[in-house]
Protein backbone atom coordinates (compact mmCIF):
# COMPACT_ATOMS: atom_id res chain seq x y z
CA UNK A 1 0.00 0.00 0.00
CA UNK A 2 2.85 2.35 0.90
CA UNK A 3 4.51 1.65 -2.42
CA UNK A 4 1.31 2.83 -4.15
CA UNK A 5 1.97 6.40 -2.99
CA UNK A 6 2.67 8.61 -5.99
CA UNK A 7 6.39 9.39 -5.91
CA UNK A 8 5.92 13.11 -6.54
CA UNK A 9 3.99 13.29 -3.26
CA UNK A 10 7.29 12.73 -1.46
CA UNK A 11 9.32 15.59 -2.85
CA UNK A 12 9.02 19.16 -4.04
CA UNK A 13 11.83 20.09 -6.40
CA UNK A 14 10.54 23.60 -6.91
CA UNK A 15 10.85 24.38 -3.19
CA UNK A 16 14.34 22.90 -3.10
CA UNK A 17 15.37 25.06 -6.06
CA UNK A 18 13.85 28.20 -4.56
CA UNK A 19 15.72 27.65 -1.30
CA UNK A 20 19.01 27.08 -3.14
CA UNK A 21 18.39 30.12 -5.34
CA UNK A 22 17.83 32.33 -2.32
CA UNK A 23 21.10 31.07 -0.79
CA UNK A 24 22.85 32.25 -3.95
CA UNK A 25 21.25 35.70 -3.80
CA UNK A 26 21.00 36.64 -0.14
CA UNK A 27 23.23 36.23 2.88
CA UNK A 28 20.27 36.36 5.28
CA UNK A 29 18.60 33.50 3.42
CA UNK A 30 21.88 31.63 3.52
CA UNK A 31 22.04 31.95 7.32
CA UNK A 32 18.42 30.75 7.71
CA UNK A 33 18.91 27.79 5.41
CA UNK A 34 22.23 26.77 6.91
CA UNK A 35 20.65 26.69 10.35
CA UNK A 36 17.38 24.98 9.48
CA UNK A 37 18.21 22.41 6.80
CA UNK A 38 20.72 19.63 6.25
CA UNK A 39 21.81 18.02 2.99
CA UNK A 40 19.63 14.98 3.81
CA UNK A 41 16.51 17.19 3.68
CA UNK A 42 16.95 17.51 -0.10
CA UNK A 43 15.42 14.80 -2.26
CA UNK A 44 17.55 15.49 -5.31
CA UNK A 45 21.20 14.43 -4.79
CA UNK A 46 22.20 17.27 -7.11
CA UNK A 47 20.37 19.80 -4.92
CA UNK A 48 21.93 18.27 -1.80
CA UNK A 49 25.35 18.69 -3.40
CA UNK A 50 24.68 22.36 -4.24
CA UNK A 51 23.50 22.91 -0.67
CA UNK A 52 26.73 21.40 0.66
CA UNK A 53 28.85 23.46 -1.72
CA UNK A 54 27.09 26.66 -0.62
CA UNK A 55 27.40 25.79 3.09
CA UNK A 56 31.10 24.95 2.63
CA UNK A 57 31.73 28.39 1.13
CA UNK A 58 29.62 30.11 3.77
CA UNK A 59 31.60 28.46 6.59
CA UNK A 60 34.81 29.76 4.99
CA UNK A 61 33.24 33.25 5.07
CA UNK A 62 32.82 33.33 1.30
CA UNK A 63 29.36 34.44 0.27
CA UNK A 64 28.03 31.60 -1.91
CA UNK A 65 27.09 33.62 -4.98
CA UNK A 66 26.43 31.89 -8.30
CA UNK A 67 29.97 32.78 -9.37
CA UNK A 68 31.57 31.36 -6.21
CA UNK A 69 29.55 28.14 -6.42
CA UNK A 70 30.50 27.76 -10.09
CA UNK A 71 34.19 28.26 -9.29
CA UNK A 72 34.08 25.94 -6.28
CA UNK A 73 32.26 23.19 -8.20
CA UNK A 74 34.73 23.51 -11.07
CA UNK A 75 37.78 23.44 -8.76
CA UNK A 76 36.48 20.31 -7.04
CA UNK A 77 35.81 18.65 -10.37
CA UNK A 78 32.05 18.48 -9.71
CA UNK A 79 31.04 20.72 -12.62
CA UNK A 80 32.77 19.63 -15.78
CA UNK A 81 30.37 20.09 -18.64
CA UNK A 82 28.20 22.95 -19.92
CA UNK A 83 25.02 21.09 -18.85
CA UNK A 84 26.05 21.58 -15.20
CA UNK A 85 26.17 25.34 -15.78
CA UNK A 86 22.70 25.36 -17.34
CA UNK A 87 21.34 23.42 -14.38
CA UNK A 88 22.86 25.84 -11.88
CA UNK A 89 21.64 28.84 -13.86
CA UNK A 90 18.13 27.36 -13.93
CA UNK A 91 18.21 27.04 -10.12
CA UNK A 92 19.63 30.55 -9.66
CA UNK A 93 16.67 31.95 -11.58
CA UNK A 94 14.09 30.61 -9.09
CA UNK A 95 14.06 34.03 -7.39
CA UNK A 96 12.17 34.58 -4.16
CA UNK A 97 11.87 37.50 -1.76
CA UNK A 98 13.97 37.21 1.38
CA UNK A 99 10.93 37.35 3.68
CA UNK A 100 9.51 34.19 2.09
CA UNK A 101 12.52 32.01 2.78
CA UNK A 102 11.03 30.37 5.88
CA UNK A 103 7.96 29.31 3.89
CA UNK A 104 10.08 27.51 1.28
CA UNK A 105 12.40 26.00 3.90
CA UNK A 106 9.27 24.71 5.66
CA UNK A 107 8.09 23.04 2.45
CA UNK A 108 11.46 21.31 1.95
CA UNK A 109 11.49 20.23 5.59
CA UNK A 110 7.94 18.86 5.45
CA UNK A 111 8.69 16.68 2.45
CA UNK A 112 11.86 15.46 4.13
CA UNK A 113 9.89 14.46 7.25
CA UNK A 114 7.27 12.80 5.08
CA UNK A 115 9.93 10.66 3.42
CA UNK A 116 11.29 9.69 6.83
CA UNK A 117 7.76 8.75 7.88
CA UNK A 118 7.34 6.54 4.82
CA UNK A 119 10.68 4.87 5.59
CA UNK A 120 9.44 4.31 9.14
CA UNK A 121 6.23 2.68 7.86
CA UNK A 122 8.14 0.44 5.48
CA UNK A 123 10.64 -0.58 8.19
CA UNK A 124 7.81 -1.25 10.68
CA UNK A 125 5.99 -3.38 8.11
CA UNK A 126 9.15 -5.40 7.45
CA UNK A 127 9.73 -5.92 11.19
CA UNK A 128 6.15 -7.11 11.56
CA UNK A 129 6.47 -9.57 8.69
CA UNK A 130 9.82 -10.95 9.82
CA UNK A 131 9.04 -11.31 13.55
CA UNK A 132 5.50 -12.62 13.66
CA UNK A 133 6.05 -14.63 16.83
CA UNK A 134 7.83 -11.99 18.90
CA UNK A 135 6.65 -9.76 21.68
CA UNK A 136 4.03 -7.32 20.33
CA UNK A 137 4.60 -4.95 23.23
CA UNK A 138 8.29 -4.65 22.31
CA UNK A 139 7.52 -4.01 18.64
CA UNK A 140 5.01 -1.30 19.55
CA UNK A 141 7.36 0.32 22.05
CA UNK A 142 10.18 0.47 19.51
CA UNK A 143 7.85 1.89 16.85
CA UNK A 144 6.51 4.47 19.27
CA UNK A 145 10.00 5.68 20.13
CA UNK A 146 10.91 6.13 16.48
CA UNK A 147 7.64 7.91 15.77
CA UNK A 148 8.10 10.23 18.74
CA UNK A 149 11.52 11.24 17.42
CA UNK A 150 9.93 11.98 14.05
CA UNK A 151 7.09 14.12 15.36
CA UNK A 152 9.00 16.02 18.05
CA UNK A 153 10.53 19.37 17.21
CA UNK A 154 14.11 18.96 16.01
CA UNK A 155 15.52 20.94 18.87
CA UNK A 156 13.77 18.80 21.48
CA UNK A 157 14.09 15.48 19.71
CA UNK A 158 15.99 13.79 22.49
CA UNK A 159 13.98 12.20 25.26
CA UNK A 160 15.90 11.00 28.31
CA UNK A 161 14.86 7.57 29.55
CA UNK A 162 15.40 6.57 33.21
CA UNK A 163 18.78 5.00 32.38
CA UNK A 164 19.94 8.10 30.45
CA UNK A 165 19.02 10.36 33.33
CA UNK A 166 20.71 8.11 35.89
CA UNK A 167 23.91 7.89 33.80
CA UNK A 168 23.93 11.63 33.21
CA UNK A 169 23.43 12.31 36.93
CA UNK A 170 26.21 9.95 38.02
CA UNK A 171 28.65 11.26 35.38
CA UNK A 172 28.01 14.84 36.50
CA UNK A 173 28.51 14.00 40.17
CA UNK A 174 31.68 12.02 39.39
CA UNK A 175 33.06 14.88 37.27
CA UNK A 176 32.41 17.36 40.05
CA UNK A 177 33.83 15.01 42.72
CA UNK A 178 37.07 14.58 40.75
CA UNK A 179 37.29 18.29 40.12
CA UNK A 180 36.77 19.07 43.79
CA UNK A 181 39.45 16.55 44.71
CA UNK A 182 41.91 18.05 42.26
CA UNK A 183 41.16 21.53 43.60
CA UNK A 184 42.12 20.48 47.09
CA UNK A 185 45.14 18.45 46.06
CA UNK A 186 46.60 20.43 43.17
CA UNK A 187 45.12 23.86 42.84
CA UNK A 188 45.25 24.87 46.49
CA UNK A 189 41.57 25.73 46.65
CA UNK A 190 41.30 27.71 43.40
CA UNK A 191 38.08 26.65 41.74
CA UNK A 192 38.30 25.90 38.00
CA UNK A 193 35.44 27.35 36.00
CA UNK A 194 32.59 25.48 34.34
CA UNK A 195 32.18 28.20 31.72
CA UNK A 196 33.70 31.49 30.61
CA UNK A 197 35.45 33.79 33.06
CA UNK A 198 33.30 36.68 34.26
CA UNK A 199 36.36 38.89 34.79
CA UNK A 200 35.73 39.00 38.56
CA UNK A 201 37.22 36.34 40.89
CA UNK A 202 34.38 36.64 43.41
CA UNK A 203 31.70 36.30 40.73
CA UNK A 204 33.59 33.36 39.19
CA UNK A 205 33.65 31.71 42.61
CA UNK A 206 29.87 31.98 43.03
CA UNK A 207 28.76 31.25 39.43
CA UNK A 208 31.66 29.08 38.13
CA UNK A 209 31.56 31.26 35.01
CA UNK A 210 29.11 31.95 32.18
CA UNK A 211 28.01 28.60 30.75
CA UNK A 212 26.76 27.66 27.27
CA UNK A 213 22.99 28.23 27.15
CA UNK A 214 23.09 30.89 29.91
CA UNK A 215 21.22 34.15 29.58
CA UNK A 216 22.87 36.83 31.71
CA UNK A 217 21.19 40.16 32.37
CA UNK A 218 23.19 43.09 33.67
CA UNK A 219 21.32 46.23 34.75
CA UNK A 220 22.81 49.65 35.48
CA UNK A 221 21.64 53.25 35.33
CA UNK A 222 22.73 55.55 32.52
CA UNK A 223 26.40 56.47 32.86
CA UNK A 224 27.03 53.83 35.52
CA UNK A 225 29.19 51.35 33.64
CA UNK A 226 27.05 49.17 31.36
CA UNK A 227 29.46 49.39 28.44
CA UNK A 228 32.50 49.31 30.74
CA UNK A 229 31.13 46.08 32.27
CA UNK A 230 30.49 44.61 28.81
CA UNK A 231 33.99 45.40 27.60
CA UNK A 232 35.52 44.22 30.91
CA UNK A 233 33.77 40.86 30.34
CA UNK A 234 34.92 40.85 26.70
CA UNK A 235 38.49 41.51 27.84
CA UNK A 236 38.45 38.58 30.27
CA UNK A 237 37.12 36.20 27.61
CA UNK A 238 38.38 37.48 24.25
CA UNK A 239 41.70 39.10 25.20
CA UNK A 240 42.85 37.12 28.26
CA UNK A 241 41.38 33.70 27.35
CA UNK A 242 41.46 34.19 23.53
CA UNK A 243 37.92 32.89 23.10
CA UNK A 244 35.56 34.40 20.56
CA UNK A 245 33.04 37.02 21.66
CA UNK A 246 30.52 38.94 19.56
CA UNK A 247 29.69 42.42 20.84
CA UNK A 248 26.57 44.14 19.47
CA UNK A 249 26.42 47.82 20.28
CA UNK A 250 23.30 49.85 19.49
CA UNK A 251 24.51 53.35 20.36
CA UNK A 252 28.27 53.72 19.91
CA UNK A 253 30.29 54.20 16.73
CA UNK A 254 33.19 51.94 15.70
CA UNK A 255 35.65 54.69 16.66
CA UNK A 256 34.14 55.13 20.12
CA UNK A 257 34.37 51.40 20.82
CA UNK A 258 37.96 51.25 19.54
CA UNK A 259 38.98 54.19 21.76
CA UNK A 260 37.38 52.59 24.82
CA UNK A 261 39.53 49.51 24.21
CA UNK A 262 42.61 51.73 24.17
CA UNK A 263 41.82 52.94 27.64
CA UNK A 264 40.88 49.51 29.04
CA UNK A 265 44.01 47.80 27.74
CA UNK A 266 46.52 50.58 28.39
CA UNK A 267 45.22 51.92 31.70
CA UNK A 268 45.43 55.48 30.34
CA UNK A 269 42.52 57.83 31.07
CA UNK A 270 39.81 57.74 28.43
CA UNK A 271 39.42 61.54 28.33
CA UNK A 272 43.11 62.02 27.52
CA UNK A 273 43.03 59.39 24.82
CA UNK A 274 39.96 61.00 23.26
CA UNK A 275 41.63 64.41 23.25
CA UNK A 276 44.93 62.98 21.95
CA UNK A 277 46.58 64.40 25.09
CA UNK A 278 49.20 61.66 25.56
CA UNK A 279 52.99 61.63 25.33
CA UNK A 280 55.20 59.48 23.12
CA UNK A 281 55.81 56.85 25.80
CA UNK A 282 52.06 56.51 26.24
CA UNK A 283 51.62 56.25 22.48
CA UNK A 284 53.93 53.26 22.48
CA UNK A 285 51.96 51.77 25.42
CA UNK A 286 48.84 52.20 23.28
CA UNK A 287 50.49 50.34 20.42
CA UNK A 288 51.16 47.38 22.73
CA UNK A 289 47.62 47.57 24.06
CA UNK A 290 46.08 47.40 20.58
CA UNK A 291 48.37 44.53 19.61
CA UNK A 292 46.70 42.54 22.41
CA UNK A 293 43.32 43.42 20.91
CA UNK A 294 44.58 42.37 17.46
CA UNK A 295 45.40 38.88 18.81
CA UNK A 296 42.09 38.55 20.66
CA UNK A 297 38.76 36.92 19.76
CA UNK A 298 36.74 40.16 19.96
CA UNK A 299 34.24 40.79 17.14
CA UNK A 300 32.33 44.05 17.20
CA UNK A 301 29.12 44.69 15.30
CA UNK A 302 27.80 48.23 15.75
CA UNK A 303 24.13 48.23 14.70
CA UNK A 304 21.91 51.16 15.62
CA UNK A 305 18.78 49.50 14.18
CA UNK A 306 19.03 46.20 16.00
CA UNK A 307 15.89 44.06 16.26
CA UNK A 308 15.42 40.74 18.11
CA UNK A 309 15.18 38.95 14.75
CA UNK A 310 18.44 40.51 13.57
CA UNK A 311 20.27 39.36 16.72
CA UNK A 312 19.21 35.80 15.88
CA UNK A 313 20.59 35.88 12.35
CA UNK A 314 23.80 37.69 13.37
CA UNK A 315 24.43 35.24 16.22
CA UNK A 316 23.86 32.22 13.96
CA UNK A 317 26.25 33.63 11.37
CA UNK A 318 29.01 34.28 13.92
CA UNK A 319 28.48 30.94 15.63
CA UNK A 320 28.91 29.13 12.31
CA UNK A 321 31.80 31.20 11.02
CA UNK A 322 33.70 32.22 14.17
CA UNK A 323 32.44 29.74 16.78
CA UNK A 324 31.62 32.51 19.27
CA UNK A 325 31.11 31.47 22.89
CA UNK A 326 29.50 34.67 24.15
CA UNK A 327 27.30 37.34 22.59
CA UNK A 328 26.85 40.67 24.37
CA UNK A 329 23.95 42.99 23.51
CA UNK A 330 24.67 46.56 24.59
CA UNK A 331 21.85 47.41 25.22
CA UNK A 332 18.32 46.01 24.85
CA UNK A 333 16.46 49.28 25.57
CA UNK A 334 17.86 50.70 22.32
CA UNK A 335 16.60 47.83 20.20
CA UNK A 336 13.97 48.65 17.58
CA UNK A 337 10.40 47.66 18.36
CA UNK A 338 8.87 45.17 15.96
CA UNK A 339 5.50 46.81 16.68
CA UNK A 340 5.40 50.40 18.01
CA UNK A 341 2.07 49.74 19.81
CA UNK A 342 3.64 47.09 22.05
CA UNK A 343 4.35 48.41 25.56
CA UNK A 344 8.00 48.61 26.69
CA UNK A 345 7.77 45.78 29.27
CA UNK A 346 6.21 43.43 26.74
CA UNK A 347 8.94 44.18 24.22
CA UNK A 348 11.67 43.57 26.82
CA UNK A 349 10.03 40.28 27.77
CA UNK A 350 9.95 39.24 24.12
CA UNK A 351 13.62 40.19 23.65
CA UNK A 352 14.86 38.21 26.65
CA UNK A 353 12.77 35.18 25.68
CA UNK A 354 14.30 35.25 22.19
CA UNK A 355 17.79 35.58 23.63
CA UNK A 356 17.30 32.69 26.06
CA UNK A 357 16.18 30.43 23.22
CA UNK A 358 19.08 31.60 21.10
CA UNK A 359 21.59 30.86 23.88
CA UNK A 360 20.20 27.34 24.30
CA UNK A 361 19.94 26.56 20.59
CA UNK A 362 23.43 27.78 19.73
CA UNK A 363 24.96 26.62 23.03
CA UNK A 364 26.52 30.01 23.70
CA UNK A 365 26.19 32.42 26.60
CA UNK A 366 24.21 35.59 25.85
CA UNK A 367 24.57 38.74 27.94
CA UNK A 368 21.93 41.47 27.69
CA UNK A 369 22.58 44.88 29.17
CA UNK A 370 19.49 46.73 30.40
CA UNK A 371 18.92 50.17 31.81
CA UNK A 372 17.80 50.66 35.39
CA UNK A 373 15.22 53.28 36.29
CA UNK A 374 16.30 56.27 38.39
CA UNK A 375 15.12 54.47 41.56
CA UNK A 376 17.32 51.45 40.75
CA UNK A 377 14.44 49.23 39.63
CA UNK A 378 14.33 47.44 36.31
CA UNK A 379 11.49 47.70 33.82
CA UNK A 380 9.80 44.31 33.36
CA UNK A 381 12.18 42.96 36.03
CA UNK A 382 10.01 40.08 37.22
CA UNK A 383 9.51 38.66 33.75
CA UNK A 384 13.16 39.09 32.83
CA UNK A 385 14.16 37.40 36.08
CA UNK A 386 12.04 34.38 35.14
CA UNK A 387 13.81 33.94 31.83
CA UNK A 388 17.43 34.55 32.77
CA UNK A 389 19.96 32.32 34.49
CA UNK A 390 21.95 35.10 36.08
CA UNK A 391 20.71 38.59 36.88
CA UNK A 392 23.26 41.18 37.95
CA UNK A 393 22.94 44.83 38.96
CA UNK A 394 25.75 47.34 38.92
CA UNK A 395 25.11 50.19 41.31
CA UNK A 396 27.18 52.74 43.29
CA UNK A 397 27.68 51.83 46.95
CA UNK A 398 25.30 54.05 48.99
CA UNK A 399 26.97 56.59 51.25
CA UNK A 400 25.37 55.11 54.39
CA UNK A 401 27.03 51.76 53.68
CA UNK A 402 30.45 53.40 53.97
CA UNK A 403 29.45 54.81 57.35
CA UNK A 404 27.45 51.92 58.77
CA UNK A 405 28.56 48.69 57.14
CA UNK A 406 31.41 46.93 58.88
CA UNK A 407 31.75 44.59 55.92
CA UNK A 408 32.46 47.32 53.37
CA UNK A 409 35.23 48.72 55.58
CA UNK A 410 37.15 45.47 55.02
CA UNK A 411 37.75 46.40 51.37
CA UNK A 412 40.22 48.79 49.76
CA UNK A 413 38.47 51.69 47.93
CA UNK A 414 35.33 49.91 46.69
CA UNK A 415 32.85 52.22 44.98
CA UNK A 416 30.31 49.91 43.28
CA UNK A 417 28.32 46.83 44.16
CA UNK A 418 27.87 44.02 41.71
CA UNK A 419 24.65 42.53 43.06
CA UNK A 420 23.62 38.97 42.20
CA UNK A 421 19.83 39.23 42.04
CA UNK A 422 19.33 35.74 40.63
CA UNK A 423 21.65 32.81 40.12
CA UNK A 424 20.05 29.62 38.83
CA UNK A 425 23.03 27.46 39.80
CA UNK A 426 24.05 28.91 43.13
CA UNK A 427 23.87 31.63 45.72
CA UNK A 428 21.98 34.86 45.04
CA UNK A 429 21.28 38.02 47.01
CA UNK A 430 25.03 38.65 47.29
CA UNK A 431 26.60 42.10 46.84
CA UNK A 432 30.19 42.00 45.59
CA UNK A 433 32.17 45.20 46.22
CA UNK A 434 34.17 46.22 43.16
CA UNK A 435 36.34 49.13 42.06
CA UNK A 436 35.10 50.90 38.93
CA UNK A 437 37.51 53.46 37.51
CA UNK A 438 35.32 55.54 35.22
CA UNK A 439 38.29 57.42 33.75
CA UNK A 440 40.23 54.29 32.81
CA UNK A 441 37.04 52.35 32.05
CA UNK A 442 38.39 49.53 34.18
CA UNK A 443 36.74 47.28 36.75
CA UNK A 444 38.16 44.82 39.29
CA UNK A 445 37.28 43.01 42.50
CA UNK A 446 37.81 45.25 45.51
CA UNK A 447 40.80 44.00 47.49
CA UNK A 448 40.14 42.73 51.02
CA UNK A 449 42.31 44.49 53.59
CA UNK A 450 41.31 42.71 56.80
CA UNK A 451 39.44 39.63 57.97
CA UNK B 1 11.47 42.01 -5.48
CA UNK B 2 11.15 44.75 -8.09
CA UNK B 3 11.23 44.10 -11.81
CA UNK B 4 14.59 45.92 -11.95
CA UNK B 5 16.07 43.64 -9.28
CA UNK B 6 14.87 40.56 -11.10
CA UNK B 7 16.25 41.83 -14.39
CA UNK B 8 19.62 42.55 -12.77
CA UNK B 9 19.75 39.06 -11.24
CA UNK B 10 18.83 37.49 -14.56
CA UNK B 11 21.54 39.46 -16.33
CA UNK B 12 24.06 38.39 -13.68
CA UNK B 13 23.07 34.71 -14.01
CA UNK B 14 23.19 34.90 -17.84
CA UNK B 15 26.63 36.53 -17.80
CA UNK B 16 28.06 34.13 -15.20
CA UNK B 17 26.86 31.08 -17.13
CA UNK B 18 28.11 32.49 -20.44
CA UNK B 19 31.61 33.02 -18.98
CA UNK B 20 31.65 29.57 -17.32
CA UNK B 21 30.34 27.95 -20.49
CA UNK B 22 33.19 29.48 -22.52
CA UNK B 23 35.66 28.26 -19.89
CA UNK B 24 34.25 24.73 -19.94
CA UNK B 25 34.40 24.67 -23.76
CA UNK B 26 38.05 25.82 -23.69
CA UNK B 27 37.27 29.11 -25.43
CA UNK B 28 38.71 30.86 -22.35
CA UNK B 29 41.60 29.68 -20.19
CA UNK B 30 40.82 28.79 -16.55
CA UNK B 31 42.63 31.97 -15.44
CA UNK B 32 40.62 34.11 -17.85
CA UNK B 33 37.37 32.48 -16.76
CA UNK B 34 38.13 33.00 -13.06
CA UNK B 35 39.14 36.61 -13.66
CA UNK B 36 35.91 37.42 -15.52
CA UNK B 37 33.76 35.62 -12.94
CA UNK B 38 35.48 37.48 -10.09
CA UNK B 39 35.05 40.75 -11.93
CA UNK B 40 31.34 40.04 -12.39
CA UNK B 41 30.89 39.41 -8.64
CA UNK B 42 32.91 42.53 -7.88
CA UNK B 43 30.70 44.72 -10.06
CA UNK B 44 27.25 43.24 -9.45
CA UNK B 45 27.31 41.69 -5.97
CA UNK B 46 30.04 43.39 -3.96
CA UNK B 47 29.95 46.70 -5.84
CA UNK B 48 33.54 47.47 -4.84
CA UNK B 49 36.74 48.66 -6.50
CA UNK B 50 35.49 51.47 -8.81
CA UNK B 51 39.16 52.27 -9.58
CA UNK B 52 39.70 48.80 -11.00
CA UNK B 53 36.68 49.19 -13.26
CA UNK B 54 37.88 52.60 -14.48
CA UNK B 55 41.40 51.27 -15.15
CA UNK B 56 39.97 48.31 -17.06
CA UNK B 57 37.79 50.64 -19.14
CA UNK B 58 40.85 52.76 -19.99
CA UNK B 59 42.81 49.70 -20.99
CA UNK B 60 40.05 48.07 -23.05
CA UNK B 61 39.49 51.30 -25.01
CA UNK B 62 43.16 51.61 -25.91
CA UNK B 63 44.26 47.97 -26.16
CA UNK B 64 46.28 47.49 -29.35
CA UNK B 65 47.48 43.97 -28.58
CA UNK B 66 51.05 45.18 -27.99
CA UNK B 67 53.57 43.38 -25.80
CA UNK B 68 52.75 45.69 -22.86
CA UNK B 69 49.05 44.92 -23.36
CA UNK B 70 49.88 41.23 -23.08
CA UNK B 71 51.80 41.90 -19.85
CA UNK B 72 48.83 43.90 -18.50
CA UNK B 73 46.49 41.01 -19.30
CA UNK B 74 48.82 38.46 -17.68
CA UNK B 75 49.00 40.69 -14.57
CA UNK B 76 45.22 41.06 -14.39
CA UNK B 77 44.28 37.41 -14.79
CA UNK B 78 46.50 36.38 -11.89
CA UNK B 79 45.09 39.04 -9.54
CA UNK B 80 43.82 37.72 -6.21
CA UNK B 81 40.35 39.20 -5.79
CA UNK B 82 40.05 37.91 -2.23
CA UNK B 83 43.07 39.89 -1.07
CA UNK B 84 42.43 43.68 -1.25
CA UNK B 85 46.10 44.49 -0.65
CA UNK B 86 47.34 42.29 -3.47
CA UNK B 87 44.56 43.59 -5.74
CA UNK B 88 45.63 47.15 -4.99
CA UNK B 89 49.27 46.30 -5.87
CA UNK B 90 48.13 44.69 -9.11
CA UNK B 91 46.12 47.79 -9.96
CA UNK B 92 49.10 50.02 -9.28
CA UNK B 93 51.25 47.89 -11.58
CA UNK B 94 48.65 48.00 -14.36
CA UNK B 95 48.39 51.80 -14.00
CA UNK B 96 52.19 52.10 -14.31
CA UNK B 97 52.22 49.79 -17.34
CA UNK B 98 49.48 51.86 -18.99
CA UNK B 99 51.52 55.02 -18.34
CA UNK B 100 54.71 53.43 -19.68
CA UNK B 101 52.79 52.61 -22.86
CA UNK B 102 52.52 56.37 -23.30
CA UNK B 103 48.69 56.69 -23.53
Amino acid sequence: MISELPEEYLFDLESEQRVLSSMLHSEDACIETYNLLTASDFYSPRNALLFELSCGLYLREIRPTLVEVLKEGHNLGLFTNPRDIEELKYIAEHYIDDENIKYWIGKVKDKSRLRKFVEFLKASYEILMENQGTDVEQILMSAEEKLTNLTALEIDDHVDGPADMANLGYDEVERRFLRYKSINELNKGLIPLDGLSTGFDNLNHITLGYKPGDLIILGAQTGHGKTAFALHTAKAIAVDSKKNVLYLNTEMSREQIALRWGSILSGIEHERIRAGNINETELSIMLNAYSRLRDSGFYSYPCPNLTPEKTVSIARKFKAQKNIELMIIDYVGRMDKYDPRVPEWQMLEQIVKTQKMLAQNLKIAVMCLVQLNADGTMQGARRMKNECDLMLKLTPIPREDFELSEEIKKYLNPNYYLIIEKNRDGRSGVSIPIVFDLQKQSMKDAERISR
Amino acid sequence: MTFGDEKKKKLYAETASLIADMGFRDKLSIEEMNFLLNLLDMVVVKQEQPRLIQTLKNWVNTNKGSEIDEIIKATLVTADFNNPESLEQCLQLVTELLESRGD
